[in-house]
């Protein structure tokens, strides 16, 4: 049986699951090595990109939000290389869907670890899109702070976001 | 005789369009639905057309898991392989959707070769 754990030690568990989950699910979707360059820790969301994708996640020991954050040229060939076209050739329909898809991927891949540390079962939502240069996002828990990771694939940078806080 | 089709079910329409390119690779027909109520919708009209169900788990309307009981149980369907196409890792959902009567489990992210790998497995069977 897994002990209770406090918030220090759940945030360095999420940060090591989200970087392996968004270098595995990239590389072994879409063929694309990715790095991470950068974490740190922030009080408010760091607009970042063109594209977010949002996912909820919750369970008895915790709750919290992914955001996936992409400029528009990137998420255009990430999504191309999913499904073998061009990037100029991706619809809105198909960018938005493939980034959805993508941070369904991570999020998932990252909950199941949660789920291990945690010994309890997480749910996730189904995602959302939100679109527009440097948007903000609000969906986090109350007070939780975010846990931003800057990644950078093709030369160009990208993020995921996460706010998550564990339940007493 | 008609095409066998493998249906894909899967809210994403990129997953879907990612089995659609492999179906043409194994010279497969395709037909598609974005939930599970759908699927059975689908099931109905061209169940008899279907070789294999590619089902994900996490989907508006109705889930896969509670489409991969219906489909199980029901005389008319339960002959199709299904395989469960999801980011639903934990062991106990994989042993859920294995003993409602899923052929194989696949997790996301997946490689194409290994999708093919798995798809032609499903249909030998």
């Amino acid at each position: 049986m897994s002990p209770h754990l406090d918030q220090k030690t759940l945030d360095a568990i999420l940060v090591n699951a989200v970087i392996q989950a968004t270098t595995q699910v990239l590389s072994t979707m879409a063929g694309t090595q990715v790095t991470c360059k950068e974490v740190k820790a922030e009080k408010s969301y760091r607009p970042c990109g063109d594209i977010s994708a949002v996912i909820g996640i919750s369970g008895e020991k915790g709750e919290g939000m992914f955001a996936l954050s992409f400029p528009l040229s990137l998420a255009n060939l990430i999504v191309g290389r999913l499904i073998g076209v061009q990037p100029d050739k991706i619809s809105s329909e198909d960018r938005c869907d493939g980034v959805g898809e993508l941070v369904n991927m991570i999020s998932g891949n990252t909950k199941s670890v949660l789920s291990q540390q945690n010994n309890t079962l997480y749910h996730l939502a189904l995602p959302t899109i939100i679109q527009g240069r440097d948007h903000e996002i609000s969906s986090r828990p109350k007070n939780a702070p975010y846990l931003v990771m800057l990644f950078e694939a093709e030369g160009q940078q990208f993020s995921l976001q996460v706010s998550f806080i564990t339940k007493e | 005789m008609a095409t066998k089709k493998i249906l894909s079910v899967d809210d994403s329409i990129i997953i879907r369009k990612i089995f659609k390119g492999i179906a043409e690779t194994l010279g497969l027909g395709f037909l598609e639905a974005g939930d599970g109520q759908q699927a059975l919708n689908v099931l109905a009209d061209h169940h008899q057309e279907i070789a294999l169900i590619i089902l994900d788990w996490n989907m508006p309307v109705k889930n896969g898991y509670d489409t991969l009981q219906e489909i199980t149980t029901d005389p008319r369907y339960k002959h199709i392989p299904v395989m469960m196409a999801t980011t639903e890792t934990e062991r106990t959902n994989v042993i859920k959707a294995i003993q409602a009567g899923a052929k194989h489990y696949v997790t996301k992210p997946f490689t194409q070769e290994d999708v093919l790998v798995r798809i032609t497995e499903c249909l030998k069977a």
